[in-house]
């Protein structure tokens, strides 16, 4: 690709790539100043509280839920007929959902969008966005709605800069996590629960009850998308049993949703004993006793191995380098990883120092959600577009904002973004935008401060030869210097 | 014609010509392409297979149902003790031509009730959630070497994996200007990822618009009620292109009736309204003259991620459960009658005292729309497409 005459200047490629492949870019590169690495390492730290009034806390989410059901139930007791029947709401069920949980989700979303799209700390910003998608919580499931967003806040933001495991346990441990993969249900074959609903079905005459033991999908999910990796082949279906039997008794207690009172800070109070599998667990060749302590003690143990440090030096990698990371980097960062015992600034810090993060090739194509944020930072939007659309209209773009569509989270490879419909879903988004606000925007100069020497001359001519101040816009979101990073 | 779809039709011969072969959606497969077409319907939030298809023959049907077995208006009888619900009316007539199919007490061997895992395993041709992370839909589409098209924005995991999978879906923007495209392909001059996305993209499009003129310059409403009618249009429209896609994959939402689902206007009879539309849509488009015997090579499989339990709920709705029905149409199905195993619906037959029980494993009928529509071999089935189901009964669902 031609450059301009800039790209000789190897401090400005540094600022245009320190922006837009760490950050979500920025309208002038002034912003970076000359040391790009330093304005990165001086993100590294706690995400920042995000933007927005009165955002649901778990206990407030998880209320929310108890809400809808008793309202369900006091909908079903109405009469069917005469003057009183409750036939009257034609809403079907999932719309009464969706009604129900909309006022949160929407604050959830813009909080999402507009904290990103207004950051001082974009590095950071897009650490807690990658952070939250290893650790996926999706309000996909029914039983997540409108607890995702006290996710991101409470579990992921605040661990993004400290050790690994303190993050994993924070995200494992959230009530949104367990109801998402299902530990809430998932109660020790021989644990007090199980034995008492045996006894009580046999004595109703009533089938088989409904809750009988182990779900292993937390303990699967931990092993695969959290630490060890599928392809590491570090694990066996009998660990994947044993751990699932280590998380039994972590659940959301039953007042949480009854009185919408936080679970509380001891660090005990998502464990139910009642439903924890009596005994000690062996997993992965370690016996780990009976008791809520054996989850901190396998994660911790978890961290240790080397096919964690590998597994998430690689997703690293992949997320700021490229599709297909380096094998030599990956490498580098499983060491720091594995030294460090699992610090993430330290490898944060090696992924700065790395020279295969700053080739000035843009090979990482924007998610929708990456390409609408970095929008509104270029044009200096603040949260303007999420005010009445909140999730920014990525959704028309294929990527449903906080309900992706499996707990292996959004896919981090460019062909996974590149449908054809997607692709030109992103052209009539960046006309309408460019029709709305290129009139009073100077697409040429707004091309050359903000991506500086990465601006190719083949843009930069479509740009300057465009037929009005819109077009030139529109092509601007659309050349491939802005749809990658 | 109108106006508007003229200029639009002229746009679009110019746009052809000036972007060259490399654009249009025939010449991009290397393998011959095959005229056997296939549409897949993924009905998601769990079809209550006992609503869509009452055994109302069955002496227990009245008790477990109560008020649920009550319908505002007739039935509409199939063969043995089954019916339609009266909201299926076109396909009770394609059924009364032999062109349609029930298959019954079916579902995937998951036995959970979770949406999330059952859709999992409904769509990647897997045994249990997440033992394979890619569609079987794709990976049969890889082994045949023919092309597949979602009638969405984002590629649903059914047709996820190795192939080349093209999406569609109506806009509610304004279609970009011809001259912004122009210029968009010479930006991707050093981006073939994007030049090639770019050119497909603006294929379909043209495709999609040619196709509306065929069928009377109707457009695609982009939401409300006959949205999914619509879509299930422009999916005929493209499959019956000489050299276009052999698979189309639609979806809808809006099945898990949990409240009110007896209801004459609730939203079970409103969703199957929309999906007799859609059928009779598809049926219409692709049997028509300009087709080219479409229909006749055309197989449609209605299938959703799980049935719903037998009896009524606390909300005049009813629960997750197992066992379901599935719908199999098109002019390559020998139709006329419903495959099932009964089971029964009395309290001791049911799955878990719950549910309809399973005799039909769904794969099965999956497996046969492949091996004996599609063409695909037995050995690639078992070991590629659905890992674990080489002993599943074999079905007589096709014409030879």
């Amino acid at each position: 690709m031609a450059r301009s005459p800039a790209a000789t200047d190897p401090a400005a490629t540094r600022a245009a790539i320190a922006a837009h492949r760490f950050g979500f870019g920025e309208a002038s590169l002034a912003v970076v100043g000359t040391d790009a690495q330093g304005w990165l390492l001086a993100q590294i730290g706690p995400a920042d509280a995000q933007r927005g009034d009165r955002l649901p806390t778990l206990a407030e989410g998880v209320y929310s839920h108890a809400q809808f059901q008793l309202n369900q139930r006091r909908r079903a007791a109405r009469p069917t007929a005469g003057p009183l029947a409750g036939s009257s709401d034609m809403r079907s069920g999932e719309q009464q959902f969706a009604d129900h949980f909309r006022d949160h989700v929407q604050a959830d979303l813009r909080a999402h969008l507009a904290t990103v799209a207004t950051s001082t700390r974009p590095f950071a910003e897009r650490l807690a966005l990658f952070w939250a998608n290893h650790f996926t919580v999706s309000m996909a499931k029914a039983n997540t709605r409108a607890l995702v967003g006290a996710f991101e806040r409470e579990a992921v933001r605040p661990h993004i800069a400290g050790r690994f495991e303190t993050l994993l346990r924070a995200a494992v441990t959230h009530g949104a996590m367990l109801r998402y993969l299902d530990n809430d249900q998932s109660a020790g074959p021989n644990s007090r629960v199980v034995m008492q609903r045996a006894r009580r079905a046999q004595a109703d005459g009533d089938g088989r009850p409904r809750i009988t033991g182990l779900n292993e999908n937390l303990a699967r999910e931990v092993l695969e998308l959290h630490t060890l990796g599928a392809a590491s082949k570090a694990y066996t279906q009998a660990d994947v049993t044993a751990f699932a039997a280590v998380l039994t008794g972590w659940r959301l207690p039953p007042r949480v949703a009854a009185t919408g009172q936080p679970p509380g800070d001891d660090p005990l109070a998502l464990f139910d004993p009642g439903w924890h599998e009596p005994g000690p667990k062996t997993l992965l060749g370690k016996r780990y006793p009976e008791g809520p302590q054996a989850l901190d003690a396998v994660l911790h143990d978890l961290v240790r191995h080397p096919a964690t440090a590998r597994f998430v030096a690689g997703k690293l990698a992949r997320h700021l380098v490229a599709d297909e990371p380096p094998p030599a980097l990956v490498d580098r960062l499983a060491a720091a990883f594995q030294r460090s015992e699992g610090d993430l600034p330290t490898v944060y810090r090696e992924l700065v120092a790395a020279p295969e993060a700053w080739a000035s090739a843009p090979v990482k194509l924007k998610t929708p959600a990456e390409f609408v944020v970095s929008t509104a930072r270029l044009l200096g939007l603040g949260e303007q577009p999420f005010v009445r659309v909140p999730d920014g209209s990525v959704g028309t773009m294929g990527q449903r904002i906080q309900a992706a569509p499996s707990p292996a989270g959004w896919p981090d490879r460019a062909q996974d973004w590149l449908g054809p419909d997607a692709v030109w879903k992103r052209i009539e988004w960046a006309t309408r935008v460019a029709d709305r606000l290129g009139r009073q925007i100077d697409a040429r100069a707004l091309a050359r401060a903000s991506l500086g020497p990465l601006l190719s001359e083949t843009t930069a001519i479509q740009i300057d030869r465009a037929a009005d101040g819109p077009q030139a816009l529109a092509l601007l979101l659309m050349a491939p210097e802005f749809q990658r990073r | 014609m109108s106006t508007l779809y003229r200029r639009r039709f002229v746009q679009s011969l110019l746009g052809t010509v000036a972007l060259g072969p490399a654009a249009t959606l025939t010449l991009a497969a290397a393998t011959p392409t095959s005229p056997r077409r296939l549409v897949l319907v993924l009905l998601r939030g769990g079809l209550d297979g006992l609503g869509a298809v009452p055994a109302v023959g069955d002496p227990s049907f009245a008790e477990a149902r109560g008020a649920l077995g009550r319908y505002a208006s007739p039935v509409l009888p199939l063969t043995g003790p089954f019916a339609l619900h009266p909201s299926l009316g076109e396909l009770h007539a394609m059924f009364g031509r032999g062109e349609a199919a029930v298959v019954h007490a079916t579902g995937l061997p998951y036995r959970e009730r979770s949406h999330f895992d059952a859709q999992q395993v409904l769509e990647s041709g897997g045994s249990q959630p997440h033992q394979l992370m890619t569609g079987w839909l794709a990976r049969a589409l890889s082994a045949s070497g023919q092309r597949g098209l979602a009638i969405q924005t984002a590629v649903p995991l059914v047709l996820r994996g190795p192939g080349q999978i093209d999406t569609w879906a109506p806009s509610v923007l304004p279609e970009p200007s011809m001259d912004l495209v122009a210029r968009l392909e010479r930006l991707y001059g050093a981006d073939p990822a994007l030049a090639q996305a770019l050119a497909r993209a603006r294929g379909l499009r043209q495709d999609a618009e040619m196709g509306a003129m065929a069928s009377a310059g109707m457009p695609v409403p982009a939401g409300g009620r006959n949205a999914v009618a619509g879509l299930a249009r422009k999916a005929g429209e493209f499959i019956a292109k000489p050299g276009g896609p052999q698979v189309a994959v639609l979806e809808m939402n809006g099945w898990d009736t949990h409240a009110n689902q007896a209801a004459p206007q609730g939203a079970l009879a409103n969703n199957l309204r929309t999906l007799d539309a859609s059928l009779a849509a598809l049926r219409e488009v692709l049997a028509a003259p300009e087709a080219d015997g479409a229909w006749a090579r055309t197989v449609v499989v209605v299938v959703t991620e799980f049935g719903r339990e037998v009896a009524i709920n606390g909300t005049l709705g009813t629960d997750h459960g197992t066992g379901g029905a599935a719908f199999v149409l098109g002019g390559a199905v020998r139709g006329g009658h419903v495959v099932a195993d009964w089971p029964g619906l009395a309290r001791a037959e049911r799955f878990e005292g719950r549910d309809l029980r399973i005799t039909t494993d769904l794969r099965a009928l999956l497996r046969h729309v492949l091996h004996d529509h599609l063409q695909l071999a037995s050995t690639t089935l078992d070991r590629d497409i659905f890992p674990g189901s080489a002993g599943l009964k074999s079905l007589d669902l096709i014409h030879s």
